[in-house]
């Protein structure tokens, strides 16, 4: 009977704790910006040491390219084109290493709009970091795409 | 013990539903410099405004301070070719832009800081790929290369634009939305780079045009 009084004492004192971190946690999902995560279905399809190229090349890709091509990856109207669904970086992720490196100049056509403005070159970049950006972008927003080796960015990086 | 819980749950939810607002009461602050002046024995204040200026639309129309008589605008300093922060501000001017197209009294003003680059023609072009059919609300203007760093100083809208060899495609220039109301003095800034900025400057553009309610006229 003791025992039952002294845990109906504890219930009551954890209640409004209970109440308070409900709320708390009610708020914190009301005030937040409900972003859905980019990268859903990733952990499953890559293994370890590509997720960790990936999570590098989020953060390039925050550092060089979401001024521009946006953190969700769409663009910006028909001034930047989108790199979420894009069929010029999908259907060929190693040209982009070359866009990437050395800028691109002149109007290219993605999913059937012309884009015409240009891209500034970094040529700081290595091979590794561009490797990187490449499997971020080309995986990241719902994109899915065979992850590019670093064999296959520098011999694009190569061409003339 | 019951009443105190109960008090508790009710204070915890008046705080969590002002949590999400900021300070919404009172007007927004008027921004600058001021100036005194002795009236007829009384202090006057006079404030920073923004001078007169004359720039070229994407239509090809010239715009003055005349305007926007009448309307409360935002203000801001990009380049086409800008590498780096513009993209992001242009996304967030589309918010803006979108909320408040409708809006008579309301209008956006976009000064290009390399007019050597982007002419009439190409602000066109450039406000047309942004998804802006006409001059109607976003003005992006163009004109003589000093007049518009001047309007961007501390002659008017109080914010650093030039040019920069060292900088990023040749020019520095604030990220900032400039908030300008009828008597074309500042009554906020705000970083165009960053979405909870501009979601402030939205929720304060009604509470500037709340101001000009019940004035008359």
């Amino acid at each position: 009977m003791r025992e039952l009084e002294a845990r109906r004492q504890k219930t009551e004192v954890n209640s409004p704790v209970m109440l308070l971190l409900i709320l708390l946690s009610g708020f914190l999902i009301s005030c937040g910006s409900g972003k859905s995560s980019d990268n859903e279905n990733v952990q499953s399809r890559l293994d370890n040491k590509e997720l960790k190229y990936f999570s590098n090349g989020k953060r390039l890709f925050t550092q060089y390219c979401s001024n521009c091509h946006m953190e969700n990856g769409e663009g910006l109207g028909q001034l930047i084109p989108p790199l979420k669904n894009s069929d010029y970086l999908l259907d060929d992720v190693a040209r982009s290493a070359r866009t990437i490196k050395y800028g691109l100049k002149g109007p290219i056509q993605v999913n059937g709009i012309e884009y015409n403005q240009p891209m500034p070159a970094h040529p700081e970049l290595t091979s590794l970091e561009i490797m990187e950006l490449l499997i971020y972008i080309s995986n990241a927003w719902g994109n899915e795409s065979e992850v590019v080796s670093l064999r296959e960015v520098e011999s694009a990086l190569e061409e003339q | 013990m019951k009443v105190l819980r109960t008090f508790v749950v009710l204070m915890i939810g008046l705080i969590g539903l002002t949590a999400c607002q900021k300070e919404n009461q009172g007007k927004l602050p008027i921004l600058g410099r001021q100036e005194y002046k002795e009236v007829n024995g009384k202090l006057d204040t006079i404030y920073h405004t923004v001078p007169s200026f004359e720039f070229v639309d994407q239509d090809s129309m010239v715009v003055t301070e005349a305007t926007f008589e009448g309307k409360v605008y935002v203000a801001d300093f990009f380049f086409g070719t800008c590498p780096t922060i513009c993209p992001v501000m242009k996304q967030q001017m589309l918010r803006v832009y979108e909320r408040f197209r409708e809006n008579p009294e309301f209008a956006i003003l976009s000064h290009t800081i390399d007019p050597d680059h982007d002419t009439v023609a190409y602000l066109k072009d450039y406000s047309m790929r942004l998804g802006v059919e006409d001059n109607t609300v976003w003005h992006f203007v163009t004109g003589d290369k000093d007049a518009i760093y001047e309007i961007g100083s501390a002659k008017g809208y109080l914010v650093p634009v030039g040019e920069d060899e060292d900088a990023p495609g040749g020019f520095i220039h604030s990220g900032a939305f400039i908030l300008v109301d009828k008597e074309r003095r500042i009554r906020g800034f705000y970083d165009g780079t960053k979405a909870m900025e501009v979601d402030a400057l939205m929720n304060d553009i009604p509470k500037l045009l709340a101001e000009y309610e019940g004035a008359g006229s």
